[in-house]
């Protein structure tokens, strides 16, 4: 307790990852980098659906992000979090092989930028949500350099995108923001945050000399 | 992984992890910043024998790896074909409209996914996790806190199976029959997910605190010393000049014997 209080006088709770935090980051992750490899046969499940209805699904793609930053909450969480599952991908010998980890690292920076500009301090839903949403349009840049999506013709390129930003805010967004906070419930959060100034003043006791 | 176990060793499993991924990484962005055709074809066969030849593993896995490679032509190729921009109609139903543009797009972004693979397969398949973590910390200084906890976290994982097992045990003890259709999915997927998380933090972070006192961190000297050395060998000279060399010649079989010889393929 003693360490906990002199590192929060020196500022040094806050600032920077410690390697519990690394850990936990990249075991969540992997574990959803394991759902999205599977996540290709739910996505091909829709396609039936209608025409591009496998896009409602693509969310789960940028799940990591968001999940570990609404657990973790510190800068740099986000972009590891989507890195890692996507080295999963890798791992696993999927057929996508390296490009998974470029559409990993744009879309975990998506995320990352719109937490950075809340200052690493909204855990909202909406918070989640624009995050999600910034993963999807991170991927949409990938895909026009690497599929040439842009070549589609207009229809199909703004009702399969719309689909995918739309399916961002809410599977990676509010979905994973209802799975923080059922998580947070169970009590393992309070593992992964630094000590609130809440907690610091419930030490001063009154009574206390 | 077992899985990976190579029946025989070749230069690429003798080379340095972090040299191998220096040349592939280099090797995926020629592949991205190529837009034409015939330069992508010779590419995806040129790496997919280089495959063959170098990853050392059986061909009957060899055969169940390149469902993926399938998967990947398939699913990257057809939307191009049909609902690409062209001018040149070949074909008209409903929605769809293959053009001859979009046609060879399509072909050609399925190549491209070939040789991603390829090139994915070529490290994976020679590469173990621990070698190219280790190697990753010593040349090229990532933080040790990072590499460990990538090295931890993949051994954590069969434990989260484990636990997955122990759920699924748990919730027939208790009786709880399975809801069938897309309902029960979601429900099942529910009973799972909050439990099956929550014991990954708690397992994770008491690793990650053993591991914090046994200073894996790396926050104390920076001379620590590494169980595994990782050094550059005379292999990494000899797979950087084969795999540069493989790329060389995709591109001049591409330039003396063009397939399709339309070139840039973008609209």
């Amino acid at each position: 307790m003693q360490s906990n209080v002199n590192a929060k006088m020196n500022g040094n709770v806050r600032r920077g990852l410690r390697l519990s935090d690394i850990l936990v980051t990249i075991l969540i992750s992997l574990v959803l980098g394991v759902v999205y490899h599977f996540w290709g046969s739910v996505y091909g499940l829709f396609k039936p659906l209608f025409f591009q209805a496998d896009e409602m699904m693509y969310g789960m793609w940028f799940a990591a992000s968001t999940l570990a930053f609404l657990l973790i909450r510190k800068p740099g969480v986000a972009l590891i979090a989507e890195l890692a599952a996507a080295h999963v991908e890798v791992l696993f010998g999927s057929g996508w092989g390296l490009s998974m980890l470029l559409y990993g690292f744009i879309q975990g920076l998506g995320a990352e930028l719109v937490f950075a500009a809340f200052r690493y301090r909204n855990y909202t839903a909406w918070a989640a949500a624009l995050a999600g949403a910034a993963s999807a349009v991170g991927s949409m840049f990938v895909d026009i350099y690497m599929a040439y999506t842009d070549s589609y013709v207009l229809w199909m390129y703004l009702a399969k995108y719309s689909m995918r930003i739309a399916s961002g805010a809410i599977i990676a967004g509010l979905l994973m923001f209802a799975l923080a906070k059922a998580l947070e419930r169970t009590g393992v959060a309070s593992l992964l945050r630094p000590a609130s100034a809440k907690d610091y003043a419930a030490l001063d006791d009154s009574r206390d000399v | 992984m077992s899985f990976w176990k190579p029946e025989r060793l070749t230069w690429l499993h003798r080379a340095n992890p972090v040299v191998k991924l220096g040349v592939l990484v280099g090797l995926f962005l020629m592949t991205v910043l190529t837009h034409d055709i015939d330069f992508i074809l010779y590419q995806a066969v040129v790496f997919t024998v280089c495959l063959l030849a170098l990853s050392g593993i059986k061909l009957s896995k060899m055969l169940l790896l390149s469902v993926p490679f399938l998967i990947a032509f398939l699913s990257s190729s057809t939307s191009m074909m049909l609902f690409g921009r062209g001018e040149d109609v070949w074909w008209q139903w409903g929605l769809f409209r293959v053009t001859e543009e979009s046609f060879y797009r399509g072909l050609h972004l399925g190549f491209k996914g070939i040789t991603f693979a390829a090139e994915g397969l070529l490290f994976v398949t020679t590469t173990s996790s621990v070698a190219l973590f280790y190697g990753l910390m010593q040349k090229l200084k990532l933080a040790p806190k990072y590499a460990y906890s990538f090295m931890a976290s993949i051994r954590l994982l069969p434990m989260v199976w484990e636990e997955y097992v122990v759920r699924r045990q748990a919730l027939q003890v208790r009786g709880i029959r399975p809801i069938r259709g897309v309902k029960g999915a979601v429900h099942r997927a529910g009973m799972y997910a909050v439990p099956l998380l929550a014991q990954s933090i708690r397992r994770a972070h008491r690793v990650a605190a053993a591991m914090e006192a046994k200073k894996f961190n790396g926050e104390t000297g920076k001379h620590r010393t590494y169980y595994y050395v990782s050094r550059f060998t005379v292999y990494d000279v000899l797979i950087v000049l084969l795999l540069a060399g493989a790329a060389c010649i995709s591109y001049m079989i591409a330039n003396f014997y063009p397939w399709f010889g339309i070139g840039d393929v973008r609209f």
